[in-house]
Protein backbone atom coordinates (compact mmCIF):
# COMPACT_ATOMS: atom_id res chain seq x y z
CA UNK A 1 0.00 0.00 0.00
CA UNK A 2 1.36 3.46 -0.90
CA UNK A 3 0.92 6.81 0.40
CA UNK A 4 -1.89 8.00 -2.11
CA UNK A 5 -3.42 4.55 -1.47
CA UNK A 6 -3.40 5.44 2.14
CA UNK A 7 -4.47 8.92 1.81
CA UNK A 8 -7.71 8.05 -0.57
CA UNK A 9 -8.61 5.25 1.81
CA UNK A 10 -8.02 7.88 4.80
CA UNK A 11 -10.38 10.11 2.26
CA UNK A 12 -13.31 7.28 2.28
CA UNK A 13 -12.58 6.61 5.37
CA UNK A 14 -13.81 10.17 6.94
CA UNK A 15 -16.15 10.68 4.22
CA UNK A 16 -17.98 7.06 5.44
CA UNK A 17 -17.76 8.58 9.40
CA UNK A 18 -19.12 11.99 8.42
CA UNK A 19 -22.45 10.24 6.38
CA UNK A 20 -23.27 7.98 8.95
CA UNK A 21 -22.92 10.24 11.81
CA UNK A 22 -26.30 11.38 9.96
CA UNK A 23 -27.78 8.57 12.60
CA UNK A 24 -26.76 11.32 15.93
CA UNK A 25 -28.57 13.65 13.90
CA UNK A 26 -28.14 16.43 11.42
CA UNK A 27 -24.95 17.60 12.36
CA UNK A 28 -21.64 19.12 10.96
CA UNK A 29 -19.96 16.63 9.39
CA UNK A 30 -22.99 15.41 7.87
CA UNK A 31 -23.95 18.69 6.06
CA UNK A 32 -20.01 19.21 5.12
CA UNK A 33 -19.96 15.79 3.10
CA UNK A 34 -22.89 16.42 1.29
CA UNK A 35 -21.79 19.90 0.06
CA UNK A 36 -18.39 18.16 -0.74
CA UNK A 37 -20.14 15.95 -2.49
CA UNK A 38 -22.05 18.47 -4.45
CA UNK A 39 -18.73 20.75 -5.19
CA UNK A 40 -16.81 17.87 -6.61
CA UNK A 41 -19.83 16.51 -8.76
CA UNK A 42 -20.94 19.74 -10.37
CA UNK A 43 -17.35 20.56 -10.89
CA UNK A 44 -16.76 17.20 -12.36
CA UNK A 45 -19.86 17.78 -14.27
CA UNK A 46 -19.14 21.70 -15.49
CA UNK A 47 -15.43 20.40 -16.94
CA UNK A 48 -17.13 17.77 -18.73
CA UNK A 49 -20.52 19.50 -20.23
CA UNK A 50 -17.47 22.34 -21.12
CA UNK A 51 -15.44 20.13 -23.08
CA UNK A 52 -17.18 17.19 -24.31
CA UNK A 53 -20.30 19.24 -25.43
CA UNK A 54 -19.46 23.05 -25.42
CA UNK A 55 -16.41 23.14 -27.28
CA UNK A 56 -16.76 20.47 -29.66
CA UNK A 57 -20.32 21.37 -30.39
CA UNK A 58 -20.82 24.96 -30.31
CA UNK A 59 -17.15 26.52 -30.84
CA UNK A 60 -15.30 23.77 -32.61
CA UNK A 61 -17.57 24.51 -35.67
CA UNK A 62 -17.40 28.33 -35.50
CA UNK A 63 -13.24 27.89 -35.62
CA UNK A 64 -13.76 25.19 -38.52
CA UNK A 65 -15.61 28.16 -40.64
CA UNK A 66 -12.67 30.64 -39.46
CA UNK A 67 -14.47 32.45 -37.36
CA UNK A 68 -17.31 33.68 -39.75
CA UNK A 69 -20.62 32.71 -38.89
CA UNK A 70 -23.32 30.45 -40.55
CA UNK A 71 -26.90 29.72 -39.75
CA UNK A 72 -26.39 26.73 -38.59
CA UNK A 73 -23.66 27.79 -35.96
CA UNK A 74 -25.29 31.62 -34.82
CA UNK A 75 -28.64 30.00 -33.65
CA UNK A 76 -27.30 28.24 -31.05
CA UNK A 77 -25.05 30.43 -30.18
CA UNK A 78 -27.23 33.31 -29.99
CA UNK A 79 -29.74 31.03 -27.69
CA UNK A 80 -26.88 30.71 -24.96
CA UNK A 81 -25.82 34.36 -24.60
CA UNK A 82 -29.53 34.69 -24.29
CA UNK A 83 -29.67 31.62 -21.57
CA UNK A 84 -26.22 33.37 -20.24
CA UNK A 85 -28.42 36.41 -19.83
CA UNK A 86 -30.32 34.48 -17.41
CA UNK A 87 -27.52 35.27 -14.54
CA UNK A 88 -28.38 38.63 -14.36
CA UNK A 89 -31.71 39.84 -12.59
CA UNK A 90 -32.97 42.54 -15.11
CA UNK A 91 -32.32 40.17 -18.08
CA UNK A 92 -34.38 36.78 -16.50
CA UNK A 93 -37.00 36.83 -19.48
CA UNK A 94 -34.40 36.86 -22.41
CA UNK A 95 -33.79 33.04 -20.91
CA UNK A 96 -37.53 31.95 -22.22
CA UNK A 97 -36.68 31.68 -25.87
CA UNK A 98 -33.81 28.66 -25.23
CA UNK A 99 -36.14 27.44 -22.52
CA UNK A 100 -38.87 27.17 -25.10
CA UNK A 101 -37.09 25.72 -27.63
CA UNK A 102 -35.66 23.19 -25.27
CA UNK A 103 -39.56 22.26 -23.85
CA UNK A 104 -40.73 21.96 -26.94
CA UNK A 105 -37.95 19.42 -28.16
CA UNK A 106 -38.30 17.86 -25.16
CA UNK A 107 -42.30 17.42 -25.33
CA UNK A 108 -41.83 16.50 -29.58
CA UNK A 109 -38.64 13.44 -27.67
CA UNK A 110 -41.26 12.24 -24.86
CA UNK A 111 -44.73 11.92 -26.90
CA UNK A 112 -42.52 9.88 -29.41
CA UNK A 113 -40.65 7.87 -26.84
CA UNK A 114 -43.53 7.12 -24.32
CA UNK A 115 -45.76 6.24 -27.25
CA UNK A 116 -43.47 4.02 -28.87
CA UNK A 117 -41.02 2.77 -25.87
CA UNK A 118 -43.75 2.52 -22.86
CA UNK A 119 -47.44 3.10 -24.19
CA UNK A 120 -47.52 0.49 -26.82
CA UNK A 121 -45.24 -2.31 -26.06
CA UNK A 122 -47.35 -2.01 -22.63
CA UNK A 123 -50.68 -2.09 -24.50
CA UNK A 124 -49.43 -4.88 -26.60
CA UNK A 125 -48.29 -7.08 -24.03
CA UNK A 126 -51.37 -7.37 -22.18
CA UNK A 127 -53.74 -7.40 -26.11
CA UNK A 128 -50.91 -10.13 -27.02
CA UNK A 129 -52.40 -12.47 -23.81
CA UNK A 130 -55.78 -13.03 -25.44
CA UNK A 131 -54.35 -14.07 -28.50
CA UNK A 132 -55.84 -17.17 -30.30
CA UNK A 133 -52.42 -19.14 -30.10
CA UNK A 134 -52.42 -18.32 -27.24
CA UNK A 135 -56.14 -19.45 -25.37
CA UNK A 136 -56.40 -22.61 -27.19
CA UNK A 137 -54.70 -25.71 -27.56
CA UNK A 138 -55.71 -28.19 -30.01
CA UNK A 139 -59.06 -26.22 -30.60
CA UNK A 140 -59.96 -25.82 -26.91
CA UNK A 141 -59.83 -23.23 -24.85
CA UNK A 142 -56.75 -22.91 -21.94
CA UNK A 143 -58.78 -22.05 -19.57
CA UNK A 144 -55.67 -20.95 -17.22
CA UNK A 145 -54.00 -18.70 -20.16
CA UNK A 146 -57.48 -16.95 -20.64
CA UNK A 147 -57.90 -16.47 -16.69
CA UNK A 148 -54.32 -15.15 -16.46
CA UNK A 149 -54.95 -12.65 -19.64
CA UNK A 150 -58.49 -11.77 -18.03
CA UNK A 151 -56.99 -11.66 -14.52
CA UNK A 152 -53.99 -9.15 -15.58
CA UNK A 153 -55.98 -6.40 -17.80
CA UNK A 154 -58.76 -6.06 -14.59
CA UNK A 155 -55.18 -5.28 -12.70
CA UNK A 156 -54.02 -2.71 -15.20
CA UNK A 157 -57.76 -1.49 -15.68
CA UNK A 158 -58.14 -1.19 -11.56
CA UNK A 159 -54.53 0.80 -11.17
CA UNK A 160 -55.53 2.80 -13.68
CA UNK A 161 -59.16 3.70 -11.74
CA UNK A 162 -57.23 4.39 -8.85
CA UNK A 163 -55.72 7.40 -10.45
CA UNK A 164 -59.43 8.72 -11.15
CA UNK A 165 -60.82 11.22 -9.42
CA UNK A 166 -63.44 12.44 -10.69
CA UNK A 167 -66.39 12.60 -8.10
CA UNK A 168 -70.43 12.93 -8.81
CA UNK A 169 -72.89 15.04 -6.15
CA UNK A 170 -74.18 12.59 -4.00
CA UNK A 171 -76.61 14.16 -2.02
CA UNK A 172 -74.60 16.79 -0.39
CA UNK A 173 -71.30 15.55 -0.43
CA UNK A 174 -69.03 14.56 -3.81
CA UNK A 175 -67.91 11.25 -3.94
CA UNK A 176 -66.50 8.51 -6.95
CA UNK A 177 -69.59 5.89 -7.92
CA UNK A 178 -69.64 2.77 -6.47
CA UNK A 179 -67.73 0.81 -9.28
CA UNK A 180 -65.02 3.55 -9.35
CA UNK A 181 -64.49 2.99 -5.74
CA UNK A 182 -64.43 -0.61 -5.98
CA UNK A 183 -62.08 -0.90 -8.79
CA UNK A 184 -60.12 1.37 -6.94
CA UNK A 185 -59.67 -0.04 -4.19
CA UNK A 186 -58.55 -3.59 -6.02
CA UNK A 187 -55.92 -0.96 -8.01
CA UNK A 188 -54.92 -0.12 -4.61
CA UNK A 189 -53.98 -3.87 -3.95
CA UNK A 190 -52.04 -4.39 -7.05
CA UNK A 191 -50.06 -0.74 -6.56
CA UNK A 192 -49.18 -1.93 -2.82
CA UNK A 193 -47.73 -5.63 -4.26
CA UNK A 194 -45.93 -3.37 -6.69
CA UNK A 195 -44.76 -0.92 -3.99
CA UNK A 196 -43.85 -3.48 -1.61
CA UNK A 197 -41.41 -5.64 -4.09
CA UNK A 198 -40.05 -2.55 -5.34
CA UNK A 199 -39.14 -1.07 -1.95
CA UNK A 200 -37.89 -4.85 -1.26
CA UNK A 201 -35.31 -4.07 -4.71
CA UNK A 202 -34.35 -1.44 -3.15
CA UNK A 203 -33.74 -2.08 0.24
CA UNK A 204 -31.78 -5.03 -0.73
CA UNK A 205 -29.29 -2.72 -3.12
CA UNK A 206 -29.26 -0.16 0.03
CA UNK A 207 -28.82 -2.93 2.50
CA UNK A 208 -25.76 -4.47 0.33
CA UNK A 209 -24.08 -0.71 -0.36
CA UNK A 210 -23.76 -0.62 3.24
CA UNK A 211 -22.33 -3.97 3.86
CA UNK A 212 -19.77 -3.51 1.11
CA UNK A 213 -18.62 -0.28 2.56
CA UNK A 214 -18.59 -1.32 6.17
CA UNK A 215 -16.38 -4.35 4.72
CA UNK A 216 -14.11 -1.69 2.62
CA UNK A 217 -13.63 0.48 6.35
CA UNK A 218 -12.50 -3.25 7.66
CA UNK A 219 -10.23 -4.08 4.86
CA UNK A 220 -8.37 -0.62 5.15
CA UNK A 221 -8.06 -0.54 8.42
CA UNK A 222 -6.62 -4.19 8.71
CA UNK A 223 -4.24 -2.96 5.68
CA UNK A 224 -3.01 -0.40 7.98
CA UNK A 225 -2.25 -2.72 10.75
CA UNK A 226 -0.67 -5.39 8.91
CA UNK A 227 0.78 -2.78 6.07
CA UNK B 1 -47.52 39.22 -28.72
CA UNK B 2 -44.20 39.23 -26.15
CA UNK B 3 -45.92 36.14 -24.77
CA UNK B 4 -46.91 34.44 -27.99
CA UNK B 5 -43.16 34.05 -29.43
CA UNK B 6 -41.92 31.52 -26.69
CA UNK B 7 -44.84 29.71 -27.05
CA UNK B 8 -44.51 29.65 -30.85
CA UNK B 9 -41.19 28.32 -30.48
CA UNK B 10 -42.06 25.58 -28.38
CA UNK B 11 -44.91 24.92 -30.54
CA UNK B 12 -42.85 25.27 -33.59
CA UNK B 13 -39.92 23.06 -32.43
CA UNK B 14 -42.05 20.54 -30.80
CA UNK B 15 -44.10 20.12 -34.18
CA UNK B 16 -40.63 20.51 -36.28
CA UNK B 17 -38.99 17.26 -34.28
CA UNK B 18 -42.03 15.20 -34.14
CA UNK B 19 -42.30 15.85 -38.38
CA UNK B 20 -38.85 14.51 -38.42
CA UNK B 21 -38.94 11.90 -36.07
CA UNK B 22 -42.32 10.59 -38.29
CA UNK B 23 -40.47 11.51 -41.89
CA UNK B 24 -37.00 9.77 -40.92
CA UNK B 25 -35.05 9.12 -43.84
CA UNK B 26 -35.92 12.09 -45.55
CA UNK B 27 -35.62 14.79 -42.59
CA UNK B 28 -33.10 12.78 -40.03
CA UNK B 29 -30.46 15.41 -40.82
CA UNK B 30 -32.94 18.50 -39.77
CA UNK B 31 -33.99 16.17 -37.09
CA UNK B 32 -29.73 15.86 -36.33
CA UNK B 33 -29.32 19.50 -36.04
CA UNK B 34 -32.15 20.31 -33.79
CA UNK B 35 -30.97 17.81 -31.41
CA UNK B 36 -27.12 19.27 -31.09
CA UNK B 37 -28.75 22.49 -30.85
CA UNK B 38 -30.89 21.13 -27.86
CA UNK B 39 -27.76 19.26 -26.40
CA UNK B 40 -25.86 22.42 -26.60
CA UNK B 41 -28.58 24.63 -24.52
CA UNK B 42 -29.74 22.09 -22.18
CA UNK B 43 -25.63 21.54 -21.28
CA UNK B 44 -25.42 25.97 -21.10
CA UNK B 45 -28.94 25.90 -19.11
CA UNK B 46 -27.10 22.96 -17.00
CA UNK B 47 -23.91 25.50 -16.66
CA UNK B 48 -26.31 28.32 -15.91
CA UNK B 49 -27.85 26.42 -13.32
CA UNK B 50 -24.49 26.07 -11.21
CA UNK B 51 -23.34 29.46 -12.07
CA UNK B 52 -26.29 30.73 -10.06
CA UNK B 53 -25.89 28.08 -7.37
CA UNK B 54 -22.03 29.27 -6.92
CA UNK B 55 -23.05 32.88 -7.22
CA UNK B 56 -25.61 32.50 -4.33
CA UNK B 57 -23.05 30.82 -1.92
CA UNK B 58 -20.30 33.38 -3.03
CA UNK B 59 -22.89 36.18 -1.72
CA UNK B 60 -23.62 33.59 1.65
CA UNK B 61 -19.84 33.92 2.23
CA UNK B 62 -19.44 37.90 1.50
CA UNK B 63 -22.12 38.44 4.10
CA UNK B 64 -20.57 36.41 6.38
CA UNK B 65 -24.04 34.48 6.79
CA UNK B 66 -25.26 31.98 8.99
CA UNK B 67 -23.59 28.58 7.72
CA UNK B 68 -21.22 30.39 5.51
CA UNK B 69 -18.48 26.90 5.98
CA UNK B 70 -20.90 25.16 3.83
CA UNK B 71 -20.56 27.88 1.09
CA UNK B 72 -17.04 27.86 1.57
CA UNK B 73 -16.71 23.76 1.16
CA UNK B 74 -19.02 23.87 -1.66
CA UNK B 75 -16.94 26.48 -3.90
CA UNK B 76 -13.50 25.04 -2.72
CA UNK B 77 -14.51 21.44 -3.81
CA UNK B 78 -16.21 23.01 -6.87
CA UNK B 79 -13.31 25.15 -7.58
CA UNK B 80 -10.59 22.12 -7.11
CA UNK B 81 -12.54 19.42 -9.15
CA UNK B 82 -13.55 22.21 -12.35
CA UNK B 83 -9.76 23.26 -12.78
CA UNK B 84 -8.86 20.07 -12.32
CA UNK B 85 -10.77 18.42 -15.28
CA UNK B 86 -9.90 21.53 -17.31
CA UNK B 87 -6.77 21.51 -16.94
CA UNK B 88 -5.59 17.72 -16.97
CA UNK B 89 -8.58 16.19 -18.38
CA UNK B 90 -11.83 14.87 -17.76
CA UNK B 91 -10.48 11.42 -18.54
CA UNK B 92 -7.29 11.62 -17.27
CA UNK B 93 -6.98 8.50 -15.03
CA UNK B 94 -5.60 10.32 -12.20
CA UNK B 95 -8.39 12.95 -11.91
CA UNK B 96 -11.27 10.29 -12.23
CA UNK B 97 -9.03 8.56 -9.25
CA UNK B 98 -9.26 11.60 -6.98
CA UNK B 99 -12.97 11.96 -8.09
CA UNK B 100 -14.05 8.81 -7.27
CA UNK B 101 -12.24 8.63 -3.85
CA UNK B 102 -14.72 11.52 -3.01
CA UNK B 103 -17.58 10.45 -4.86
CA UNK B 104 -17.39 6.62 -4.32
CA UNK B 105 -17.53 6.09 -0.42
CA UNK B 106 -19.72 9.33 -0.17
CA UNK B 107 -22.37 7.73 -2.20
CA UNK B 108 -21.99 4.55 -1.21
CA UNK B 109 -22.68 5.46 2.73
CA UNK B 110 -25.80 7.43 1.39
CA UNK B 111 -26.82 4.60 -0.41
CA UNK B 112 -26.02 2.50 2.57
CA UNK B 113 -27.64 5.42 5.05
CA UNK B 114 -30.77 5.03 2.74
CA UNK B 115 -31.32 1.10 4.24
CA UNK B 116 -31.32 1.96 7.82
CA UNK B 117 -34.07 5.20 7.01
CA UNK B 118 -36.12 2.99 4.48
CA UNK B 119 -36.68 0.80 7.34
CA UNK B 120 -37.76 3.54 9.45
CA UNK B 121 -40.16 5.05 7.37
CA UNK B 122 -41.89 2.35 5.90
CA UNK B 123 -42.27 1.58 9.73
CA UNK B 124 -43.61 5.22 10.01
CA UNK B 125 -46.12 4.48 7.28
CA UNK B 126 -48.55 2.82 8.99
CA UNK B 127 -48.74 4.82 11.67
CA UNK B 128 -49.19 7.79 9.49
CA UNK B 129 -51.53 6.21 6.83
CA UNK B 130 -53.46 3.70 9.00
CA UNK B 131 -54.58 0.28 7.93
CA UNK B 132 -55.77 0.19 4.44
CA UNK B 133 -55.60 -1.42 1.09
CA UNK B 134 -52.54 -0.12 -0.26
CA UNK B 135 -50.64 0.04 3.33
CA UNK B 136 -51.50 -3.71 3.83
CA UNK B 137 -50.54 -4.80 0.71
CA UNK B 138 -47.69 -3.16 0.34
CA UNK B 139 -46.76 -4.43 3.96
CA UNK B 140 -47.52 -8.31 2.72
CA UNK B 141 -45.74 -7.66 -0.33
CA UNK B 142 -42.77 -6.52 1.12
CA UNK B 143 -42.13 -9.43 3.77
CA UNK B 144 -43.04 -11.90 0.71
CA UNK B 145 -40.65 -10.20 -1.58
CA UNK B 146 -37.86 -9.92 1.39
CA UNK B 147 -38.40 -13.63 1.92
CA UNK B 148 -38.13 -14.89 -1.66
CA UNK B 149 -35.41 -12.91 -2.17
CA UNK B 150 -33.08 -14.83 0.55
CA UNK B 151 -33.77 -17.89 -1.74
CA UNK B 152 -34.76 -20.53 1.18
CA UNK B 153 -37.68 -21.80 -0.84
CA UNK B 154 -36.71 -21.81 -4.03
CA UNK B 155 -33.68 -23.82 -2.66
CA UNK B 156 -36.09 -26.56 -1.16
CA UNK B 157 -36.49 -27.59 -5.25
CA UNK B 158 -40.40 -28.42 -4.60
CA UNK B 159 -42.72 -28.06 -7.67
CA UNK B 160 -45.81 -27.11 -6.42
CA UNK B 161 -44.04 -24.51 -4.55
CA UNK B 162 -41.85 -23.51 -7.64
CA UNK B 163 -45.25 -22.80 -9.48
CA UNK B 164 -46.64 -20.51 -6.83
CA UNK B 165 -43.13 -18.67 -6.47
CA UNK B 166 -43.40 -18.02 -10.21
CA UNK B 167 -47.02 -16.59 -9.81
CA UNK B 168 -46.07 -14.11 -6.98
CA UNK B 169 -43.10 -13.04 -8.86
CA UNK B 170 -45.68 -12.20 -11.27
CA UNK B 171 -47.81 -10.20 -9.35
CA UNK B 172 -46.03 -6.94 -9.39
CA UNK B 173 -45.89 -6.89 -13.17
CA UNK B 174 -49.63 -6.46 -13.50
CA UNK B 175 -49.12 -3.38 -10.91
CA UNK B 176 -46.48 -2.16 -13.07
CA UNK B 177 -48.11 -2.26 -16.26
CA UNK B 178 -50.73 -0.16 -15.33
CA UNK B 179 -48.29 2.55 -13.08
CA UNK B 180 -46.36 2.87 -16.51
CA UNK B 181 -49.27 2.84 -19.03
CA UNK B 182 -50.42 5.78 -16.51
CA UNK B 183 -47.28 7.36 -16.25
CA UNK B 184 -46.86 7.19 -19.97
CA UNK B 185 -50.72 8.71 -20.63
CA UNK B 186 -50.01 11.43 -18.44
CA UNK B 187 -46.52 12.00 -19.96
CA UNK B 188 -47.90 11.90 -23.76
CA UNK B 189 -50.51 14.26 -22.36
CA UNK B 190 -48.24 17.31 -21.09
CA UNK B 191 -46.18 16.37 -24.32
CA UNK B 192 -48.95 17.48 -26.56
CA UNK B 193 -50.25 20.39 -24.16
CA UNK B 194 -46.78 21.74 -24.55
CA UNK B 195 -46.45 21.66 -27.94
CA UNK B 196 -49.93 23.12 -28.34
CA UNK B 197 -48.94 25.75 -26.01
CA UNK B 198 -51.44 25.53 -23.44
CA UNK B 199 -49.01 24.75 -20.97
CA UNK B 200 -45.93 26.76 -20.52
CA UNK B 201 -43.21 25.35 -17.89
CA UNK B 202 -40.29 27.98 -19.44
CA UNK B 203 -42.35 30.83 -17.84
CA UNK B 204 -45.46 33.31 -18.72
Amino acid sequence: MNALDVIIGLIGFALTLMVFSYLLGYNFFFRAALYLLVGISSGYIAAVLITKVILPLLIAPIQAHNGQFSPLTVVPLLLCLLLVLMLFPRTVSAGKLPLAFLVGVMAALTIAGVSRGTLAPQLLSIVNRFSPSLVQTDGEPAWGQILEAVFILLGVVAVLFTFHHRTHLKGDTEARSGLVEGLSSVGQVFIGITFGMLFVGFYTTALTALIAQLGTIKDFILSLITG
Amino acid sequence: MKKAIPILIAGLSGLLVLVALIWQPQLAGWLEVVLNWAVIIASVAALVAMATLLLAHTRKIIMVRHGFIYSVILIGAFLVSFVGGMTAGVENPSYLRWIAAIQQPAEASLLGLAALVMAAAALRLFHQRGWSALTVSFGISALVFLVLGLGWLQALQIPQLDIVIGYLEALPLVGMRGLLIGMGLGALLLGLRIVLGLERPYGE
